[in-house]
């Protein structure tokens, strides 16, 4: 047996060494005739100098980024109503672009009962699925400590959800922002179970994977995000990091902030003030 | 090389060369623009149009509306919050006035574990008896003015200067003609303000301007001590127009601030009971037509029809202004 299997070996490996050298020559002769840009790591997009995406904006002189005061928030979802109307959001509870949770510490208990809008006992308050309050269903309980915390997506700068996506449909903008491209999407939710902070949604209807953009059709015009217009108290803090007077840039300077699981490695770019360990 | 061997490495090559045209024929040109992805989606994401048309938009139409709102403290609540998103108004129709206010503003300020202390909030179930907020509140200045300055002025000095206010007013601050209000036993610090509001331009009428422009400061504060002081007792003033049962009902709206029978529970807001019927309709009436202005005022007599008005005013000057009122500034 050995006598005659030394000698077909000799030969697969031969065989094996020429076929990795044609491979190798076809794939430089392949890669060259195509002219593929080097991508360092497709996270990072990679500007080629060529005409901006939009006119009478440049942004290449943005870095948007996003606060939430969750000392300020009275839990009005006047957001969560502007974001749905601003962007077209399915009107029912369960898709939302963003969202507010309550933390509520009972007396002699250890963790927080969490709610959001929701939870069918918000629901049953407001009456439809299409209108959002929190019900005060704490009213008549000994309640240590409560708030409520508004949630979005964080346009992380190393996206996991823009890592997963196999077709190019996810992808961070030069100014910041984490957008989904509904052409190319085609439905695999990867990105939904990449995101550590449940903050894509799958739209049954047309099939596609939808998210926060930051409002990016507003902000891109001057505006600010529908959610940061509507809130009554300022608990959303919106703007340009590059501006040093921006009110992002102030409140950032100004408070003690944090960010939502740091541990993930995904750098969110939404920062809070007010929260404590239990919200993640 | 063995021939096998040369076939497989050109079906691997015929493989890559189709691979790559299929690719380049199904990529789109704008995909690698930016980066890995389609550099077109960006302009088509950013060219979506904005529903929410913020404040800035509004005022182009509604300056009066605007003008009141962002002197006030719902400055913070954009109109789209209570009126709906104005993409394509007032081309396709007018925005919605909510109907069921208590739903609305409750949205806020129900008193509810969690919201901070800093934000005005109620009881809903003790608040208010069920009745539309906007009954005492004007949403565009929701604040209701109670802040009532303490008059310090001299009963004497108030009574001498009073003698050329005799003439429309009554010697004893009853008014002898139903359209001028009588002034015996009002709150002090509500003369006091009216007056100062004369004299300041801040309210006008053709006969009191000129009067109050020639008043010094002090001179106010005597008047609204002098009036405040006297006994609001007087005969009944003829029959008025209105009906006084159908007053009844609708002046349980204006019970919180001015008592259920007219006798203001805050020296700040007026007494009405006793008062004369044709002035207070007239008073009405100058509110809803913004003449006389107090935003709370404006919100609560928008919705009068010209006979609550008139039974309103029936009811308030039916009423007895009883002695407890003498004075005012007990509060």
């Amino acid at each position: 047996m050995n006598q005659e299997t030394k000698p077909t070996l000799a030969a697969r490996r031969a065989f094996l060494n020429k076929l990795g050298l044609a491979a190798t020559c076809g794939g430089a002769v392949v890669g060259s005739l195509a002219g593929i840009p080097v991508v360092a790591a497709k996270t990072e997009p990679v500007s080629k100098g060529g005409t901006l995406p939009l006119k009478d904006y440049d942004w290449t002189k943005h870095q948007w980024s996003f606060g939430v005061d969750a000392t300020k928030c009275i839990g009005c979802l006047r957001c969560v109503e502007a974001c749905k109307v601003e962007n077209n959001v399915v009107r029912d509870a369960h898709h939302f672009r963003t969202w507010v949770e309550r933390y509520v510490y009972l007396e002699g208990e250890n963790s927080a009962r969490i709610d959001s809008q929701q939870d069918p006992v918000n629901i049953a308050a407001s009456g439809s699925e299409a209108e959002y309050r929190f019900a005060n269903r704490y009213q008549d309980a000994k309640v240590e400590k409560a708030f409520f915390v508004p949630k979005l997506c964080n346009h992380c700068e190393h996206p996991a959800c823009v890592q997963v996506c196999p077709t190019g449909a996810t992808y961070k903008t030069e100014d910041g922002v984490v957008l989904i491209d509904h052409e190319y999407c085609f439905g695999c939710r990867y990105c939904v179970q990449a995101c550590p902070y449940g903050a894509r949604f799958f739209n049954e209807e047309k099939g596609v994977t939808d998210k926060c953009t930051w409002c990016y059709h507003r902000i891109t015009k001057g505006l600010q995000p529908a959610c940061v217009d509507a809130c009554p108290v300022g608990a959303r803090i919106f703007g340009d990091l590059k501006d040093k007077q921006s009110p992002i840039s102030l409140f950032i300077r100004n408070n003690r902030v944090q960010v939502l699981k740091p541990e993930t490695g995904n750098a969110p770019n939404v920062y809070y003030v007010g929260i404590d360990k239990e919200v993640r | 090389m063995p021939k096998h061997i040369v076939r497989i490495i050109f079906l691997i090559v015929a493989f890559l060369v189709i691979a790559l045209i299929a690719k380049s024929y199904f990529t789109v040109d704008s995909f690698y623009q930016y980066g890995h992805y389609r550099g077109d989606s960006v302009a088509e994401i950013a060219a979506q149009e904005p529903v929410f048309q913020t404040p800035a938009y509004c005022v182009a139409c509604h300056a009066e509306r605007h003008a009141q709102w962002s002197a006030n403290s719902h400055k913070s609540v954009i109109c789209e919050n209570c009126h709906g998103a104005a993409q394509g108004h007032p081309q396709n129709g007018k925005l919605p006035i909510p109907q069921d206010k208590v739903k609305l503003c409750t949205l806020c300020h129900e008193a509810m574990p969690g919201r901070p202390r800093t934000q005005p909030q109620i009881e809903v179930a003790k608040h208010s008896g069920g009745q539309q907020c906007t009954v005492c509140h004007n949403a565009h200045a929701p604040k209701i003015t109670s802040a009532a300055t303490k008059v310090v002025g001299s009963i004497a000095a108030g009574k001498q200067r009073s003698e050329s206010c005799a003439g429309c007013h009554g010697a004893e601050g009853i008014s002898g003609n139903d359209t001028w209000p009588s002034l015996a036993g009002q709150h002090p610090a509500y003369l006091a303000r009216i007056l100062g509001a004369y004299k300041s331009g801040a309210q006008k009428d053709v006969a009191m301007t000129p009067i109050a422009q020639a008043l010094s400061d002090a001179d106010v504060q005597n008047l609204a001590a002098y009036y405040g002081s006297l006994s609001c007792k007087a005969a009944a003033s003829g029959s008025p127009a209105g009906d006084v049962a159908a007053g009844r009902d609708l002046a349980k709206n204006c019970a919180a601030c001015h008592g259920e029978t007219g006798i203001a529970s805050n020296p700040a807001w007026p007494n009405l009971a006793g008062q004369k019927a044709g002035y207070l309709a007239n008073a009405l009436k100058a509110f809803k037509a913004g003449l006389r202005k107090d935003p709370t005022m404006a919100g609560a007599s928008r919705s009068l029809s010209d006979t609550d008005i008139a039974n309103l005013a029936a009811y308030y000057s039916a009423q007895v202004c009883t002695a407890a009122t003498q004075g005012g500034n007990k509060r």
